[in-house]
């Protein structure tokens, strides 16, 4: 078993190979971590998702773009193919629920993907239905999965139309859930419109309205 | 359409703005195939494959809403997805409103280097957009060329993903990939150019990809700067004077690198999206006409109302700018913007747009 002070270094040299999108390193550093003996469920909150923290705040200040963030997803992922056989299965979606898709009509997912990297960085457990979901497929889906909030994205005008009816469709069947939308046409003010619970303009900030809406707030 | 106190037509209002002229109002421009298609009664695959019915559902809606096409833009001449093998299939169903990509032409990094030049002349929609410029010709209007710039170009043939990762991981794809792009373009252009002669063709650009929701101003700088500067360079080898760039989506950050640069002639007509200040556009381009931006979005879910008003601020700045003004939507008009909305535009034009 490491000291202290070495996890803390193994900790923190993940972090820095999901900030430096290193995803050899950060594959071959959470093998280290496991031969000695660091808590997996650690190595994935303080390592991993520690790292995704810091990418968030550099997308947030600018810093990182999204060719940044996908790279930093991937060396995330490494990271994370290693350690999650050795989690503790209970911890999986202490966050919450999340069900995603692009919506009928829109093949854009680019930006759809960026909110699934972020949400799974920060512990979701997220159900990715993929672009150019049906309408109906989102409240069938949600039927099974039970998701604490839906999110939906849209790069067109054209298929931004399909919002409204697939929360209308979401909210009928399941009054208590929670819905964000984001994308470029869309804005607060045509969120509200729509009967979405919440709009994001980004990745980072659809966590932050996610958590907001379930009273966790960030 | 003629407005209330209209002293010039269309092609007159052209003449004044690229002669650094005020027109008689500020003319109004659209990047509207679909829209176009849809008030025509037409199912929008009409902008892809009917080149005919295209022309006059864009034509008359032209006139409707007193438009004035400087240039007609139509939809693309170059379709890089499809040109070089990709599968791509034309909009269905009510919410499609492009054409949607099934599989890009390069997957992996050795697909890049078995790329193939595409024939100019069988290739992709290259043909129905020929034959759209022949009625364009006809018409006396000049002939479009569209396309994407070559960073958007290159994005779209590996996915704009992939090509994020390159850019990091793999510069010389990206690059390779761009330099196929201007290739591709430019052997199109060439057939363009044989086809109606250079004096009559107004190139149209967008560039997307380059926009700061995607990559930073030092990868624009990089990446797709650069081959902006080559394009200008054989843009006017080819003796193509007439340029209308779309610099798409939030692109501030990239704007003083691109005010520094700005390689093509001038004036040229640069279109912002609503996520630009068109004050702080007219200050970077002085020497170029400023096109914009009334957020689409509002035009497709706002009141008439809310757009008009929307208009009316666009009008109060725009017809500030010394270079000239064109009053627009912030891209492409949402395909189901409601006629009331649209006509609000014209509205605002015919209440406030006058010099």
């Amino acid at each position: 078993m490491a000291s202290d002070e070495r996890i803390g270094e193994i900790l923190k040299a993940i972090r820095d190979a999901v900030v430096g999108y290193d995803d050899e390193a950060c594959e071959r550093l959470c093998r280290s971590a496991l031969e000695e003996g660091v808590d997996p469920n650690r190595a994935v909150m303080e390592g991993l998702t520690g790292g995704m923290g810091i990418v968030g705040e550099l997308y947030n200040k600018q810093e990182y773009f999204v060719p940044e963030l996908l790279l930093c997803a991937d060396a995330l992922n490494a990271g994370l193919s290693v350690l999650k056989p050795h989690l503790k299965v209970e911890n999986a979606s202490e966050k919450g629920k999340l069900l995603l898709g692009v919506v009928e009509g829109d093949i854009h997912d680019i930006g759809k993907n960026l909110v699934k990297i972020m949400f799974e960085a920060a512990g979701w457990d997220v159900y990715d239905l993929g672009n150019n979901v049906a309408i109906a497929k989102f409240a069938e889906e949600q039927q099974k999965v039970n998701a604490d909030i839906v999110a939906l994205s849209a790069l067109m005008t054209t298929s931004m139309l399909a919002m409204p009816k697939i929360i209308e469709s979401l909210k009928a069947q399941s009054p208590g859930v929670k819905v964000l939308v984001g994308g470029a046409p869309l804005s607060q003010e045509i969120a509200r419109r729509y009967g979405a619970d919440a709009y994001a303009p980004d990745a980072v900030a659809a966590v932050k309205e996610a958590a907001n809406l379930l009273g966790n707030v960030m | 359409m003629r407005l209330k106190q209209d002293r010039m037509n269309s092609a007159e209002r052209a003449k004044a703005l690229f002669d650094y002229r005020k027109p008689d109002r500020v003319p109004i421009s659209m990047i509207a195939p679909g829209f176009c298609c849809r008030n025509a009664g037409l199912p929008i695959t009409v902008a892809y494959n009917d080149p005919q019915n295209n022309f006059y559902a864009m034509y008359w809606t032209a006139e409707q809403y007193g438009w004035d096409p400087i240039p007609q833009i139509v939809r693309h001449t170059v379709v890089e997805t499809l040109d070089f093998g990709g599968d791509v299939r034309l909009p269905e169903g009510e919410y499609e409103g492009a054409l949607v990509i099934k599989s890009f032409p390069v997957k992996s990094d050795s697909d890049v280097e078995a790329l193939t030049m595409p024939d100019p002349g069988k290739t992709g929609m290259i043909g129905a957009a020929l034959e759209y410029g022949r009625l364009q010709q006809a018409h006396g209007l000049p002939v479009t060329f569209v396309s994407r710039s070559p960073f958007t170009i290159a994005s779209n043939i590996c996915g704009l993903q992939q090509f994020c990762k390159w850019l990091i991981k793999k510069p010389e794809l990206c690059e390779r990939l761009m330099k196929v792009a201007i290739e591709h373009t430019f052997n199109v252009l060439q057939y363009w150019t044989d086809a109606f002669g250079a004096e009559n063709i107004f190139v149209f650009m967008s560039s997307p990809s380059e926009s700061n929701q995607v990559i930073s101003p030092k990868q624009f700088e990089k990446f797709a700067l650069p081959y902006h500067l080559i394009y200008h360079e054989r843009l006017k080898t080819l003796g193509i004077k007439r340029f209308f760039f779309h610099v798409c989506g939030d692109q501030n950050a990239n704007l003083p690198r691109l005010a520094d640069a700005s390689p093509w002639e001038h004036p040229s007509i640069l279109s912002f999206g609503h996520e630009v200040n068109l004050e702080a556009a007219a200050q970077y381009f002085p020497k170029d006409i400023i096109c914009g931006n009334i957020e689409p979005a509002v035009i497709q879910t706002g009141t008439a109302q809310q757009v008009y008003e929307l208009a009316g601020a666009n009008l109060e700045s725009g017809k500030k700018i010394p270079g000239g003004f064109i009053l627009s939507a912030g891209c492409e008009l949402p395909i189901a913007a409601p006629a009331c909305n649209v006509f609000a535009i014209t509205k605002a034009v015919d209440d406030l747009g006058w010099y």
